[in-house]
């Protein structure tokens, strides 16, 4: 089921995966914004751990690639990038009106993951890869978790990080089924988060300049009346 | 069969005993984090010593709920302690008395009294506490019940000897998803329900802040001395529980050792106690209490968590 | 080479159009540079609609689809940029350093978009359509208003969640090719491997292409940032967003339609069709509820984004023929309604139809561009789409799904009127009171924007009456490669 040959890596794994979802569960919880970043880097940085250990257990050097890349995108580079672009008081700030409350979206959240698991199911079944059974679904679960972040969250940085943090979870999820992608299509989709960063990042900044709020979720002038 | 009875006994008054240590080293390592002496661990020992000496006090509005729950509440987890895995691997005379499920409605009848008693005294801070107990409680009774029936559905039993037996071997069972969600999930819950920091303060003297102690705020001289006692008892069965068959199910007495692996075991369990409280006491010390709102979120996300757990098991992943 | 060169001249302009030479050297770079894309871009397609094009060894290809929408989005490209040397110059509300910013990321802009359906690896198209949301952002935003903030928000987050969504897609589909064998990761390759991929990837993999890039293309319902993006943003950028952005994405999707049609068993036409009549319902029903006429090009958008799907999706060489047609109408159709919504929000300084009135009296050039425009993209004779939605109704009813034509005509028939109603009102109709200003000067409205007004127009009416034969064996061979 999860690599026969490798209990080890399969538990550590396991392990890893655990602690990625709880990170995705918490990246939608967390009230203050810093703290949601924290969250996120410590998705990325369980994420390489799991590039890691599947590079160990595949033997693939791309995958150790994977792990190096995401270390040093997503959990240094883009803290860095976001202290730079966006503004301090940004970090400061708390979530006060959200839009739904948190225990609400978290049972939500809860539904998300048994629609993932439902999902990927299927897609297990139909072809055995190692390591597979575990990626799989609980990297669709973090896709979902991170898209109804993006929907839930009134702040600008907490959406970003949703963003992202599908992003962790399409790789999460990726590392499993594609461990030998070519090496210039990961090194594109890596130089592609940077780039979203920024471009959000400056974007919050712009946003921030001129509207004084970054409560993105509010700003909802443009509909039909 | 005798001898079964007789470490059945051992357990209970191991539990008994050094549940009052327990409190104490919590305090003292709690003093000693932040760089000061913190008082004596056998302290406690000391608090219910002088409490059962001193003179009762009892209200004569209140009922006999007032004067029974003391001893409800100290009986509470003694009969838990005769259910749980203390010191054994194999179940001891008692073990099949009850299974997860009826020790925690037993400590929940045992809560249950002391709650009534709170509402008995009029004094206002005690209803106060108890309608904030109920709350914590009753978002905190998913959880348990969450956490038990994904264990036992592993097991395929409710009675914590068998679950700890299929739990530990294999050893890859140790690693899944789903027990690494559990294990969180009921830490949370025992901060909740033992009102530690982040959901009460126990060490704090504000009555308006209070969720726990304030619920035996009335009581005085035996009275006092047992509620006092009954709450480190149960603090120490939960963490008995929540080491001995989900986390650490190594280190207890194997089957046919004898006294021998009873005395073995006695230190082997304290060390794992301590080396909890040692992670308790960093928790506690790293976060502040949450406002009171607040609490349904973090039960929200245990609950969530243990949720999400049995899914995960369920779904065999 | 030539495919290499599309690719590098936009790359040189936007470097250029960073050198601080004047106001006007930024613009000129990049209307030259797209005039060179352009003729460029022509060549590539009469030689790809007999044969597939290749260059830079194989990393670049061309074929007769890719082609097809590599000269939309030169064409609009050039227009597009003939029309921002006069817009976004005007009343010198932006800085010299906005201007090059604007200039350098509409030429990276166009080039993401020139590089989808050039580059052969569809991981490298992914990234491709990924950085035609993040170099289109600022572009969006470029007004600075806190609405237009807004939407360059809302289209970001919304669109790269959708595009991330769309990666795994891509990557599960990677992983069903090795599986099936060695075929590459190239959209050839990938027709290949259909048949032997397990229909489990394959699926999902199909769902998620779909919906990941149905956001970006604008279907219902994840299209909720595109009428704010698409409104928000200056007139050139809107052409561009609206005219060729979402076609170039659609191109991705359309794309599947052979690789899922190569397995057995899997049918992707109901969704197809699903997607794109509830696209076209819902854009029909808000076309009628619109209060601003920019929103309403964006809702049109929508729609015929819906009818391309649909056409997709019925199947057949006929329909797909259609499809291809209305792609072509509906860029140039769009572009001009856009440069005709900019000439009017310059000259009436707001966007609301409702304080449009007697457009016919005040400003008799804005005027007819809007009733040119707003007839084309209604799909009225004798303009492109009119004849292109007939194709694809007949195709249909020949085919004999009459509930899905039924279903079509009738929304088309209510977009139609929907449309020409606010048309009308604005143009005809008396202002409701006599508001100081409401005399336009048309003067105020810079040449380059009439220019390039009557120079669009041209292809809008010649395509209409006259498919001309290299057109039309493009549109044929586009057709072809849509059905596999």
């Amino acid at each position: 089921m999860t690599g026969p040959e490798f209990p080890v890596v399969a538990a550590l794994d396991a392990l890893t995966g655990a602690l990625f979802l709880l990170t995705a569960l918490g990246v939608v919880a967390t009230r203050q914004v810093l703290a949601s970043l924290q969250l996120f880097v410590l998705q990325s940085l369980l994420l390489s751990t799991s590039a890691f250990l599947l590079g160990i257990a595949t033997r693939s050097i791309h995958l150790f690639a994977v792990a190096g890349i995401t270390i040093a995108t997503k959990t240094l580079l883009i803290p860095w990038l976001l202290r730079y672009t966006v503004s301090d008081e940004v970090y400061r700030t708390r979530e006060i009106g959200r839009v739904l409350n948190i225990p609400i979206s978290l049972l939500l959240s809860a539904v998300l993951v048994v629609i993932a698991y439902a999902i990927a199911n299927p897609i297990m079944n139909a072809v055995e890869v190692p390591f597979a059974r575990i990626n799989l679904p609980l990297g669709m679960a973090a896709i979902f978790l991170g898209a109804f972040t993006v929907a839930v969250r009134r702040e600008a940085v907490p959406q970003l990080l949703g963003l992202l943090a599908v992003e962790n979870g399409v790789f999460f999820a990726g590392v499993a089924i594609v461990p030998n992608l070519p090496v210039i299509a990961e090194l594109a989709a890596a130089v592609d988060v940077p780039v979203i960063t920024l471009v959000v990042g400056l974007l919050t900044r712009q946003i921030h300049q001129r509207l004084g709020t970054t409560s993105v979720g509010h700003l909802s002038a443009l509909r039909e009346h | 069969m005798l001898e079964r009875i007789v470490y059945n006994l051992i357990q209970v008054l191991v539990v008994v005993g050094f549940a009052p240590l327990v409190e104490g080293v919590v305090n003292r390592l709690k003093e000693n984090l932040q760089s000061k002496t913190g008082p004596n661990i056998f302290q406690p020992y000391r608090d219910i010593w002088k409490l059962l000496h001193k003179d009762e006090i009892v209200s004569d509005r209140s009922s006999w709920v007032f004067r029974a729950a003391p001893y409800v509440a100290f009986a509470a987890p003694v009969f838990v302690a005769l259910l749980i895995p203390v010191l054994t691997r194999y179940p001891l005379f008692f073990a099949f008395m009850g299974d997860m499920l009826g020790g925690g409605f037993v400590l929940a009848l045992g809560g249950f009294f002391v709650t009534l008693a709170a509402v008995d005294t009029a004094n206002p801070y005690g209803p106060m506490g108890a309608s904030r107990t109920r709350m914590v409680g009753f978002l905190a009774e998913p959880v348990f019940i969450v956490v038990f029936l994904t264990v036992s559905f592993v097991a395929g039993s409710t009675i914590p000897y068998i679950v700890q037996t299929k739990w530990i071997a294999p050893i890859s069972n140790f690693f899944e998803p789903s027990h690494v969600l559990l294990m969180i999930a009921f830490l949370m819950l025992i901060l909740a329900e033992d009102g530690r920091i982040p959901v009460d303060s126990p060490s704090g003297q504000f009555e308006l802040a209070m969720i726990d102690r304030s619920k035996s705020l009335e009581y005085s001289g035996r009275g006092a001395a047992l509620m006092k006692w009954a709450g480190a008892m149960k603090f120490f069965v939960l963490i008995t529980i929540f080491l001995n068959v989900l986390v650490t199910p190594w280190g207890l007495a194997p089957e046919g050792s004898g006294p021998l692996g009873i005395a073995i075991a006695i230190p082997l369990v304290l060390l794992k106690v301590f080396a909890f409280v040692l992670v308790l006491v960093f928790i506690e010390s790293s976060l502040a209490k949450l406002r009171l709102f607040r609490i349904t979120e973090f039960l929200g996300a245990a609950f969530v968590t243990s949720v999400v757990a049995m899914i995960t098991r369920l779904s065999e992943i | 080479m030539q495919l290499a060169a599309i690719l590098i001249i936009p790359a040189i302009a936007s470097c250029f159009s960073l050198l601080p030479l004047g106001r006007r050297f930024a613009a000129q770079i990049t209307v030259i540079a797209s005039a060179i894309v352009l003729a460029l871009a022509i060549s590539v397609a009469s030689t790809a609609a007999h044969a597939p094009f290749s260059g830079a060894e194989d990393l670049l290809t061309c074929d007769a689809l890719g082609a097809l929408v590599l000269v939309l989005v030169a064409l609009v490209g050039f227009t597009a940029a003939l029309y921002s040397w006069g817009y976004i110059a005007t009343g010198g509300r932006h800085s010299l350093q906005d201007l090059q910013r604007y200039y350098s990321l509409y030429n990276l802009f166009l080039l993401s978009m020139l590089a989808v359906p050039l580059l052969a690896n569809v991981a490298l198209m992914w990234i491709a359509v990924e950085l035609t949301t993040l170099l289109s952002a600022f572009l969006v935003g470029y007004e600075d208003t806190p609405e237009a903030l807004e939407a360059a928000w809302k289209y970001v987050v919304l669109t790269t969640l959708g595009a991330v969504l769309a990666l795994l897609g891509f990557l599960i589909l990677y992983w069903g090719s090795r599986t099936a064998g060695l075929a590459p990761f190239t959209w050839v390759g990938l027709v290949d491997a259909a048949p032997h991929m397990p229909p489990a990837l394959l699926w999902p993999a199909f769902l998620l292409i779909l919906v990941g890039f149905g956001t970006k293309v604008g279907l219902v319902p994840m299209h909720t940032w595109l009428p704010d993006a698409h409104s928000q943003a200056p007139a050139s950028i809107c052409a561009l967003l609206s005219g060729v952005e979402t076609t170039t994405v659609l191109y991705v999707v359309l794309r599947l339609f052979p690789v899922v049609s190569g397995a057995p068993g899997l049918d992707a036409r109901p969704w197809f069709i699903g997607f794109g009549l509830l696209s076209v319902g819902v854009a029909t029903l808000l076309l009628i509820y619109v209060r601003d006429f920019k929103r309403m090009f964006a809702f049109s958008t929508v729609e015929h984004m819906g009818i391309i799907l649909v056409a997709a999706g019925l199947g057949g060489a006929e329909a797909h023929l259609g499809a291809a047609y209305q792609m072509t109408g509906h860029a140039l159709a769009k572009s001009f309604c856009f440069f005709a919504a900019g000439l009017m929000a310059t000259a009436l300084g707001t966007q609301e139809i409702g304080s449009v009135r007697g457009l016919i009296r005040s400003s008799p050039i804005a005027a007819l561009a809007l009733v040119v425009g707003g007839f084309a993209i209604a799909g009225a004779p004798p303009f492109a789409i009119f004849v292109s939605e007939l194709v694809i109704v007949k195709a249909g009813l020949t085919s004999g799904q009459f509930g899905v034509i039924g279903l079509l005509t009738l929304f088309v028939v209510v977009a139609f009127c929907a449309v020409m109603y606010h048309v009308n009102s604005m143009v005809f109709g008396t202002p409701a009171t006599d508001k100081p200003g409401s005399k336009v000067t048309m003067a105020v409205v810079p040449t380059s924007c009439k220019a390039t007004l009557a120079l669009a127009a041209v292809p809008l009416l010649a395509v209409g009456l006259y498919v001309p034969q290299p057109l039309q064996e493009l549109l044929r061979a586009a057709a072809a490669a849509m059905g596999g």
